[in-house]
């Protein structure tokens, strides 16, 4: 179905740990969609979409990173005020709970893409269906 | 069929034991007296001279010596035989200071490595064997020791020493090694890295390891049996009586027998020296009545455990000794509360962490801290903050039941934290540099 995937990286609270993780993904060719860290006192959480994600979680995984891989809700929507409230209503409604959610640059300057990470991505897809919010799929991102 | 060693002395009544003991302790004693200054001085300070010494029902009488007595006469001072008769030298790690030389003479090189065969052959090893040493060869006494014990029994013996990892497995492999000895942090280290490799404990030989040279936990055994898939024994020692061997798990694995015939063990009340009973818990000291270059008249080893005697199911009957709690210097009072790091080992790995952690203790503001970094599984990692966060306060809850005191615990990545090939350093304790005197 073409759903997007999210890979997450464990960072240690220590310098150089995000260039280690760059180094690797640039010499393998590997591009990268969206970004977003989440920190805490302790340690870092790298989330990112890349262009080739197997070969992206095989490197790291060979270089000891704690790597998971997930299953997130990708979408675009115009880049006029409101549009992210309108989704969250749309997700609201249907009970469906958020855990985090970044934007990232989408095709075109009039459109801004979002990373939704949800608890129930079922019960996601159809809620922003039947709202009318354009998915984004795997397809979709691999061409941008 | 169980198979010794020394089958009259391993399975020898308690009084005949008893009455060899004290043969050899009257003459020791009396050796150690003659030959060695230091002990003489020790003796004459305490009014105690080799005739009141006629039986172990006297050991109580001699003084007590500890580490302090070995480096205060560093390097001969304890040396009860002329140098001419020596033939090895081994010497503790000196990490917590000046090292600790020790010598032996022919006699006591061959009573050492019978100690080792008899712990080999209780853990089921004969001449068909390939035995692989993975301790550090040189002054420590693990490689040289394991080495010779090994040749007494006629196992095939590589000798490995410590370190390359890989090429360990590769030997292992291709020579079908069916022992493994080695540190017990080594032998964790060499199942990950089996298991990394894709090779299955099934592809190996490998059915039995002896393990020790440092504090292990139960828990720690079942992670080496089953990533290895093989029976991992204790075996206990130190360099100060000899090295490993002084006393070796049977297949019971239920507390380790002590070659009393050759060290005679008591436990005391650390605080006040007063000798406990059997089944209590307390320092253990050692009396070495066989050793003659460097003999060790009721050596003070800083390891707590309890005493046992009674017919073990293996049909030995030496006393045994539980695995140490840990050595008195390994333990940390933290809050006033004594802290031991195979306390936390237990709970790391009952909670389904590997055991690989770092404990530092350190004082903010007259307080106390405890934070201990775990090593997480590739597997415990989530994209989630709150699951980890809830990874690490279950740790610390489980932790604190266990301990008392409130830890801070730390996930860190899948090894991050440096692996030993000897013995593991795990415990960093920064309080030390405050409680310096400034200048």
């Amino acid at each position: 179905m073409g759903y997007v995937r999210q890979i997450s990286v464990f960072l240690d609270n220590k310098p150089n740990q995000l260039t280690g993780v760059m180094k690797l993904i640039k010499n393998h060719n590997i591009n990268i969609r969206a970004l977003s860290i989440a920190d805490t006192k302790d340690f870092g959480i790298l989330r990112m979409i890349v262009s080739d994600t197997e070969k992206a979680v095989d490197v790291l995984r060979e270089a000891s990173y704690a790597v998971a891989e997930t299953e997130i809700v990708a979408i675009t929507i115009p880049d006029t005020p409101g549009q992210l409230s309108r989704v969250l209503d749309i997700l609201g409604e249907q009970n469906v709970n958020i855990e985090y959610l970044y934007a990232f640059l989408g095709k075109s300057d009039r459109s801004v893409s979002f990373v939704i990470r949800v608890d129930d991505n079922d019960n996601a897809y159809t809620a922003l269906e039947s709202g009318g919010i354009i998915r984004l799929t795997a397809n979709d991102i691999s061409e941008m | 069929m169980e198979k010794y060693w020394d089958k009259d002395i391993e399975t020898m009544p308690p009084e005949k034991m008893k009455a060899l003991q004290s043969e050899r302790l009257v003459k020791q004693v009396k050796h150690v007296y003659e030959n060695v200054k230091y002990y003489r001085d020790l003796m004459d300070e305490k009014g105690v001279k080799p005739e009141d010494i006629t039986s172990v029902d006297d050991l109580h009488k001699l003084p007590f010596i500890s580490k302090a007595d070995l480096r205060d006469s560093y390097p001969y001072g304890m040396l009860a035989v002329p140098l001419s008769e020596c033939v090895r030298i081994h010497s503790t790690s000196g990490t917590t200071g000046k090292r600790v030389v020790a010598f032996y003479t022919q006699n006591d090189v061959d009573m050492w490595e019978n100690c080792i065969a008899r712990a080999i052959t209780a853990a089921g090893g004969d001449e068909n064997d390939v035995l692989q040493v993975a301790y550090g060869y040189g002054l420590f006494t693990g490689g040289a020791g394991v080495h010779g014990g090994s040749h007494k029994v006629g196992c095939l013996t590589l000798p490995m020493s410590s370190g390359n990892t890989e090429r360990q497995i590769q030997f292992m492999q291709d020579l079908g090694a069916t022992f493994l000895c080695c540190t017990p942090s080594y032998a964790a280290y060499i199942g990950e890295t089996i298991q990394e490799m894709g090779i299955s404990p099934d592809d190996l030989k490998l059915r039995a390891g002896i393990f020790g040279a440092e504090p292990w936990t139960e828990e720690m055994r079942q992670t080496i049996e089953k990533s290895l898939g093989i029976k991992a024994y204790d075996i206990y020692g130190l360099t100060e009586t000899s090295g490993p061997g002084v006393a070796f798990e049977c297949s019971e694995q239920k507390g380790m027998h002590i070659n009393e015939d050759n060290f005679i063990p008591e436990v005391i009340n650390p605080d006040t020296g007063e000798v406990l009973p059997d089944g209590e818990v307390g320092e253990l000291v050692f009396t070495s009545i066989t050793k003659e270059a460097f003999p060790l008249l009721r050596y003070r080893t800083r390891d707590l455990c309890v005493l046992s005697r009674g017919k073990c199911k293996c049909g030995r009957t030496l006393i045994k000794m539980t695995k140490p709690m840990g050595r008195s210097d390994d333990m940390m009072i933290i809050r006033g509360v004594n802290v031991f790091p195979s306390q936390i080992e237990t709970v790391l790995i009952a909670e389904g962490y590997a055991p690989n952690y770092i404990i530092e203790v350190d004082r903010v503001n007259n307080n106390d801290t405890l934070d201990i970094s775990v090593e997480m599984k590739p597997e415990q990692f989530s994209d989630k903050v709150k699951d980890m966060q809830d990874q690490e306060r279950s740790l610390a809850l489980a932790i604190k039941t266990m301990l008392g005191i409130n830890p801070k615990v730390h996930l860190v990545s899948p090894k991050s934290i440096t692996r030993s090939e000897g013995k593991a350093v795990r415990v960093i304790d920064k309080r030390r540099l405050h409680d310096m005197p400034a200048k």
